[in-house]
């Protein structure tokens, strides 16, 4: 045990991503509860005395929280139509915006799924590298308020992740679902200046959106109605019309936020599914020359995707010149990011940084991603070596692997803010020992 | 293997306890004791045939048993588990956290990884130490001790600490200035503290805070220098550096084809350096020696050199000749006094072959040795002396000489020595023959010379005779051979006539 310098205190991590909450074991090399972090709520509940047999509804969450008649959270929660219901993520640019759904949704990853007590284990958190000083603080407090967690800390998702490829120096490239960060990590500490973000992956998936439903000389405009709304569909040859009837009933009960959340899980879907990246950069021949790739929506409607997949892809990397003049203030691509990351660094970090390149985070999975990225810096870094793991889990949890690895760690616990500590000093001890 | 009580008793042939259920090794007796029974599966017919006496058959019939269990953990007991608060040392508050453990382990025992929990040192001054020494017009005590703080919070990892800097109201820093600042201060608290230890280790400690601002902002600039190259600039400089390469090839063909038409030319007149006289000696060593040499060495082998030519035939000696290539230094005789070098003139042997060439050999390894012949008598008259000849404490020069200069005398000595005993003895003999003599003229004069010429005539009498028996045997013999030859080959020849002339005698 000493040897691995690893210690079992049963603690628990919580990894907040745009997209999904992980919530797991430290030690574990995989969450134990992935669960979506939008959540569906009802202001004005149609009846007073509605009961959803649902398991992911929260009666204790439904009590505290006055705002929300009903909060709808996990697996079952905002992908099961449900009239009057609007969706929210409390995530806004990757920064916990709306505290009050984050109580029921870790209350339902970690007592609901894992069906643990939290008072019974510490807990660490993750927060991504720009996050406030207020909102750890405010996290820290619902931690140690509502959970009774007997000691709490908060790390910085970058530091894990470099942690997780199993580096303490390291520049984590890191694309989630709605933010792309390059993050200078020095010993286990991110350097602030040289820190960079930006909101690419909104950027493509509205461009996404943009492209399906916009009709093309080979194919009409794409309808995202989600199957939900759909009663049934009939077979139809690719690119053929789709021949489907809807819900009527349910369309005068669906709120807008849900369609929308909705829809752009079916972009979101395409683009995992479909979305490539040319590994050495943009060129119209090899473009044509890829096999195209099939994908059928919810609407029964197929098609074979050619050029259109790269064309989203390749805006992770390169903004048309036609785009930048339409809107001045696009969000950086990640090679723009990169270079800005290391033009703040010293000097004489950027070879070791390039050296240690690590690549994570769910956006990063699209078929030729990595490859592009390692072209990218090997044309202006000889020396750049990309850290990109193979394990889907690992480039998607990399963050929450990272807290695994840190909470398991017998030099770790002398780092925990106690139940003890909070009492004491108060929201200054969270700064004062999450560097 | 641990024997049971069964196997013991099996091999000390005791009889089995009634009842006892033995285990492990002892089944197989087991099974002998139930083939006394009729096992099934045999008639009672073929049983009382074969008997009991039928182990194989027995063993077959053995009812099948489950393969014993392995014993992972040797035969210890069960190590047990439980989930115990712990402390941590390294903490300040009282948290408890749990983790499993050993029963076996000593709860009181101490948290493992406390000990990771090491604090560097860090410096810290009074407001009286501050207005003495470290007063400088660029920084405030507030910032200094800001500085301080953050160089401790942060263990000296400076990139971080550039990175978390923020001093409300002061000047942007760099890193160098930062490192500066508390490098000179560590200094001076160090230099101006009384030191309990020695001064060694004080200016080692001096030295690890050493800290040269200039040079680090310079190395810096040239790190951004190297890297703001443009890829126009790198190329060129990747062109101009294959460029310089080329010129350095040319220039140097160019002066190897000269050096060579200038040998072909001028021969040793030439003075390059490393022309070789014909024993090729010192090819390998001269070759190696650079155009760094400088130009007063080279000319100074020119003239030792063209000094040589009379005499070619004796090559250089490998003191005169290695040490000076190797050494680079001067080397005329003038400097041989200095440099404790003294040239031997090699015994010329007359040609000057390879063969001939004499290499680097230790002084003891040549020892001068007497003549094998009187060896032991020089060794023995040396040890009459108390000298020992073959170990030389010292083998110098001049011991060596000395030792040479001895055992000639020694030689001389012994073989003068030998002379006049030789001498003597003939003078002896010959007087005992003159008192003979004086004395058998006086009796008789015929059986005296018998007598004297014993030695001589007699030896001589013998060989004529024998010389005469053998020519008569080899007629004879030949006589015999002519005849046989046409009978039978050589060695019959010869075994026959040995035949013959062994019955003949």
């Amino acid at each position: 045990m000493v040897n691995y310098g690893g210690d079992e205190v049963s603690a628990l991590v919580v990894d907040i991503g745009s997209s999904s909450l992980r919530a797991g074991y430290a030690g574990d090399d995989t969450p134990k509860a992935i669960i979506p972090t939008s959540y569906g709520f009802q202001n004005n509940p149609p009846d007073s005395d509605f009961v959803m047999g649902d398991g992911a509804e929260n009666a204790e969450a439904q009590q505290k929280k006055s705002k929300f008649a009903k909060i709808y959270v996990g697996q079952n929660g905002p992908s099961i139509w449900r009239e009057g219901m609007e969706v929210g993520n409390p995530l806004s640019e990757g920064l916990i915006q709306d505290f009050n759904p984050i109580p029921p949704l870790i209350d339902h990853a970690i007592s609901k799924i894992m069906r643990c007590d939290t008072s019974e284990h510490p807990i660490l958190l993750t927060e991504p590298a720009w996050n406030t000083p207020a909102n750890r603080e405010r996290m820290a407090e619902i931690m140690f308020e509502e959970f009774k967690v007997p000691a709490f800390y908060i790390a910085n998702t970058g530091v894990l992740n470099a942690f997780a490829a199993g580096k303490g120096t390291a520049l984590v490239i890191d694309v989630g679902s709605t933010m792309a960060s390059v993050t200078p990590v020095v010993d286990g500490f991110v350097l602030r200046k040289g820190l960079m973000y930006s909101a690419l992956p909104k950027l493509v998936q509205a461009h996404s959106r943009h492209l399906l439903a916009l009709p093309t000389s080979n194919r009409p405009g794409i309808n995202l109605t989600p199957h939900q709304l759909i009663a049934n569909k009939e077979p139809v040859d690719a690119g053929a019309l789709p021949k489907f009837t809807l819900r009527e009933e349910r369309l005068q009960g669906t709120t807008a936020s849900w369609r929308n959340w909705a829809e752009s899980r079916e972009v979101d879907e395409w683009i995992q599914s479909v979305v490539g990246v040319t590994d050495q950069g943009w060129n119209d021949q090899v473009v044509a020359q890829r096999p195209s790739r099939h994908y059928e929506f919810p609407t029964g409607y197929n098609y074979y995707f050619g050029a259109e997949r790269y064309y989203t892809g390749e805006q992770f990397f390169h903004h048309s010149a036609s785009l930048i003049q339409s809107n001045p203030s696009l969000p950086r691509t990640i090679p723009a990011l990169i270079s800005d990351a290391l033009r703040a660094c010293d000097p004489e970090l950027r070879g070791v940084l390039m050296g240690n390149v690590v690549l994570t985070g769910g956006g990063t999975l699209l078929s030729g991603f990595a490859d592009r990225l390692s072209t990218e810096l090997l044309r202006t870094f000889p020396h750049a070596k990309v850290h990109a793991p193979g394990n889907p889990i690992e480039r998607r949890y990399g963050g929450w692997l990272g807290g695994s690895i840190l909470a398991s760690l017998g030099t770790f616990h002398q780092l925990w803010i106690s139940r003890e500590e909070w009492q004491e000093h108060g929201k200054a001890i969270v700064g004062q020992r999450c560097k | 293997m641990a024997a049971s009580a069964a196997d013991i008793r099996s091999a000390l042939s005791l009889p089995e306890p009634n009842g006892s259920s033995s285990t492990g090794y002892s089944a197989p007796k087991k099974h002998v004791s139930a083939a006394t029974r009729k096992p099934d599966g045999i008639s009672r017919e073929l049983y009382s045939l074969i008997g009991p006496s039928a182990p194989s058959l027995a063993a077959q019939f053995a009812k099948p048993r489950l393969k014993q269990k392995p014993h992972f953990s040797g035969g210890a007991s069960k190590v047990k588990w439980e989930l115990r608060p712990f402390k941590n040392g390294a903490r300040q508050d009282k948290l408890e956290l749990r983790h499993w453990e050993k029963v076996t382990t000593e709860p009181t025992s101490d948290y493992p990884f406390a000990k990771y929990n090491i604090q560097s040192t860090s410096y810290t001054y009074s407001q009286d130490e501050y207005t003495r020494f470290l007063e400088d017009k660029e920084w405030t005590k507030d910032e200094t001790d800001y500085l301080f703080n953050i160089v401790k919070e942060y263990d000296t990892r400076w990139y971080i600490i550039h990175d978390r800097y923020e001093y409300p109201g002061g000047p942007s820093r760099s890193m160098e200035d930062m490192k500066d600042r508390y490098y000179s201060v560590c200094r001076k608290l160090v230099r101006n503290r009384p030191w309990a230890g020695d001064e060694a280790s004080r200016s080692q400690l001096m030295s690890s805070f050493q800290f040269d601002k200039d040079r680090e902002v310079t190395r810096k600039k040239y790190i951004l220098s190297l890297e703001n190259r443009t890829p126009e600039q790198i190329a060129e400089e990747e062109a101009l550096y294959i460029e310089v390469k080329r010129l350095e090839q040319t220039e140097r063909k160019f002066k190897k084809e000269r050096e060579n038409l200038l040998r072909t030319l001028a021969g040793i007149d030439s003075g390059l350096p490393d022309i070789v006289e014909d024993d090729g000696a010192l090819a390998g060593i001269t070759s190696e020696v650079s155009g760094s040499v400088s130009t007063n060495a080279v000319t100074n082998k020119k003239k030792r050199k063209v000094g040589q030519v009379t005499d070619l035939d004796s090559p250089a000696t490998p003191t005169a000749a290695t040490a000076p290539a190797t050494t680079k230094r001067p080397k005329t005789p003038s400097f041989d006094p200095h440099l404790c070098i003294i040239r031997v003139e090699v015994p010329s042997s007359g040609v000057a072959t390879k063969a001939a060439h004499q290499p680097a050999y230790l002084r003891s390894f040549k020892l001068p040795t007497p003549k094998a012949a009187i060896a032991p008598k020089v060794t023995q008259a040396l040890a009459e002396l108390g000298i020992s000849h073959n170990r030389l404490v010292m083998p110098t020069r001049e011991t060596t000489a000395n030792l040479e200069a001895l055992l000639d005398a020694t030689t001389a000595l012994v073989d003068t020595k030998r002379a006049v005993e030789r001498v003597e003895y003939e003078i002896q003999v010959l007087k005992d023959r003159l008192a003979l003599r004086e004395q058998n003229q006086s009796g008789d004069v015929d059986g005296s010379q018998a007598g004297a010429d014993a030695e001589g005539e007699n030896d001589d009498g013998e060989d004529g005779r024998a010389q005469s028996v053998v020519s008569v045997r080899s007629a004879r013999g030949r006589k015999h051979q002519r005849r046989s030859v046409s009978i039978s080959s050589v060695d019959t020849v010869s075994t026959r006539a040995n035949m013959k002339r062994q019955k003949r005698s």
